[in-house]
């Protein structure tokens, strides 16, 4: 028996690496190791006080923090049988846009395009096409400033609140994003063109999960119409070579992301995304693991247009900036949330004073583990005496990064 | 001469890694001074060499962190620790327990075959030549440490807290006006009170100011504003565990 190791992940989040087990010279098993020490955040909120939470949720992850701290609040509302308006939500959906146009744009420009174009990282492919870097620069800017007027910080702000926000957006930041949503919309378009041509990659999933709306929701779906809680039908295990856990949907290997999304939610895109998930409708059911990519293409086409649609909406009925008051009680409430990589949710019970008493996150990558797993394995075993070294190695890498994995998030996959 | 530089990234968030790419087009402008030799979030691209600048960020957290920190630290001539993870410890330090019972309560065995360590700021592991906190950091700070380390400048350091910057941006007081906790009176400044612009209170994500921060009036201060001394405690402990004991 011999292995090859990839040391560790370029181009991703977070220190994680891969070992590729060859038997009688044939790829006999993957094994996706995540390297990032365990961060115990379920043991960091114990005890805490639910105010407090959401903040030090955010630490989770710098990419998607926004999504933790929505996450974390909608647990928190549901458990304290907190009920908050449309306006609040709205703005909510806002900051989970900007947090998916910020993370898609680095993921599609900064780490998969120059796998692309034939470079080790977008510096260097800015010397000959500086134009598609600065483009995506540009989009993800436009993302990080929404993040920082809902979410009170380019990365880890806290005005994301139980009941509502420390501060709310002015006239003029609405119609900041408004006008920019509107402006970066053809830039985006270009870049669905640049991403529908990368050749497929690693496994087709057994099944897809998704948020029941479209970045946030009350319960789970999957590809089979079942509706669902994560306990109902999703089973987590430990593994001894990775401080991550795995999961399995009813015992299958499942994916979440850009492409269940966009797959087992395209009723709800937007006209122009709409359009080009018609477009490329044909290309995204074969279902390799790479085509999310794509698909988070025509998200970040989605996401524009989403975000001028509720920013118009919020300049024509005005913003009234009332928060909800929050009573702690004993209680048990699951917030789940799209993070730009996929299903994320927070799950807590909290006390009669408003200390959390349980807490379990999972995250995305968590999620995926098993479905990277699987993808490398069948791209290896295809490639594996074929191919030279080098190539092999790159496109296990791609492979990988296909998935956007988020090594941080990942470790504290747990169940107290 | 081009500077050699090095980015290595211990467990965090990614955070600071990240942030470093938000600079956008003044990266290129850092560029016209530095090589990047080493960052894995960015780049394909790693040259094993000795480094005029090595930036760390993270905390010690496994023993493949301290062997990454120890090679950091060998190949480089000036060290930057660079956000509160890596000068602090964050949020991830501020766990208490030994580290094989955290593991047995979240992945319900005592097996360590991971070597995971309990969590430490790199400052206690070797000696660093400048300390940059921030969760995260501002973006504009290490731009301009970066900046004059190009042009041979040691770079200065701050030393006020965040209320001077509150003070200069005209915000109400939160903590006076408004009784909410806010941490500003004894953490060091920098942030430009981003937080309590959304009117919210500091929560010292940038750890204690030294030497002049006073902690106890700030703990008298919250407790007679009514929150018990266990909220506080852990309030004071979130980002710095170490250094703020009581």
């Amino acid at each position: 028996m011999v292995s090859i190791e990839i040391e560790a992940f370029t181009r991703v989040e977070g220190n994680g690496g891969a070992e590729i087990i060859i038997e009688n010279g044939e790829v006999k098993d993957v094994r996706v190791k995540i390297f990032e020490g365990p961060r115990f955040f379920e043991l960091l909120t114990l005890g805490r006080h639910y105010w407090d939470v959401p903040d030090l949720e955010a630490r989770i992850c710098a990419i998607c923090y926004l999504s933790h701290s929505v996450a974390s609040v909608l647990g928190i509302e549901r458990a304290l049988g907190v009920e908050v308006p449309e306006e609040i939500m709205l703005l909510r959906e806002l900051g989970l846009l900007g947090e998916l146009i910020e993370s898609h744009a680095l993921h599609l420009y900064l780490l998969v395009a120059p796998d692309l174009f034939g470079y080790a990282d977008a510096i260097r492919m800015a010397s000959r096409h500086g134009e598609v870097v600065k483009e995506g620069l540009t989009i993800k800017a436009f993302g990080n400033y929404i993040r920082e007027v809902i979410g009170g910080r380019e990365i880890h702000g806290i005005n994301v609140k139980p009941g509502g926000f420390g501060r709310y957006p002015t006239i003029e930041e609405l119609e900041r994003m408004e006008r920019q949503s509107e402006a970066l919309l053809k830039l985006a378009r270009r870049a669905v063109g640049i991403f529908a041509d990368q050749e497929y990659l690693g496994a087709k999933a057994e099944h897809y999960v998704a948020v029941n709306g479209y970045l946030y929701g009350d319960e789970l779906i999957a590809d089979d119409g079942e509706h669902f809680d994560y306990f109902q039908h999703i089973e987590e295990k430990t593994l001894p070579y990775s401080f991550a856990k795995q999961s399995r949907y009813k015992g299958e290997v499942f994916m979440v992301g850009a492409l269940p999304r966009v797959m087992l939610k395209h009723e709800a895109l937007t006209p122009m995304a709409k359009h080009l998930y018609e477009e490329y409708k044909e290309k995204l059911s074969q279902g390799y693991a790479s085509l999310n990519n794509l698909a988070q293409a025509i998200e970040l086409v989605y996401a524009l247009e989403r975000t001028k649609e509720i920013a118009q909406n919020l300049l024509d009925r005005g913003i009234k900036g009332e928060n909800v008051p929050v009573e702690p009680r004993e209680g048990e409430g699951i917030g789940y949330v799209e993070a730009p990589r996929g299903v994320l949710l927070h799950h807590y019970r909290i006390d009669e004073k408003g200390n959390i008493a349980y807490s379990n996150i999972i995250t995305p990558t968590a999620f995926n583990h098993a479905m990277m797993e699987l993808s490398l394995y069948e791209e290896a075993k295809k490639r594996y005496g074929s191919s030279d070294e080098v190539t092999f190695l790159q496109k296990l890498e791609e492979t990988v990064r296909a998935f956007d994995p988020c090594i941080s998030c990942s470790v504290h996959v747990v169940r107290l | 001469m081009m500077l050699k530089l090095g980015v290595f990234e211990l467990t965090d968030c990614g955070g600071c890694a990240l942030n470093i790419l938000f600079l956008y087009e003044r990266l290129f402008d850092l560029l016209e001074f530095y090589e990047i030799k080493e960052f894995h979030m960015a780049s394909s691209f790693r040259e094993h060499d000795t480094l005029d600048v090595a930036i760390v960020t993270g905390s010690v957290s496994t023993q493949r962190d301290l062997n990454l920190l120890h090679y950091a630290r060998n190949h480089s001539n000036y060290l930057i620790a660079l956000g509160t993870c890596a000068t602090h410890g964050d949020v991830q330090a501020s766990v208490e327990g030994k580290i094989r019972d955290k593991l047995e309560r979240v992945y319900g065995t005592r097996a360590n075959p991971m070597k995971a360590l309990d969590s430490t700021p790199i400052v206690q592991h070797v000696a660093v030549d400048y300390a940059l906190p921030g969760c995260p950091y501002d973006k504009d700070e290490l731009y301009q440490v970066l900046m004059n380390l190009a042009k041979g400048v040691e770079p200065p350091t701050k030393d006020y807290p965040v209320c001077v910057e509150c003070k200069l941006n005209e915000y109400e007081c939160v903590l006076v006006k408004r009784g909410i906790p806010c941490l500003g009176p004894i953490t060091l400044g920098g942030c430009n009170a981003a937080c309590i612009k959304c009117h919210l209170g500091c929560i010292g994500c940038r750890g204690p100011l030294p030497k002049e921060a006073n902690p106890a009036s700030e703990f008298e201060i919250l407790k007679e504003l009514g929150y018990d001394e266990e909220y506080i405690r852990r309030k004071f402990k979130t980002f710095a565990r170490g250094e703020l004991r009581w």
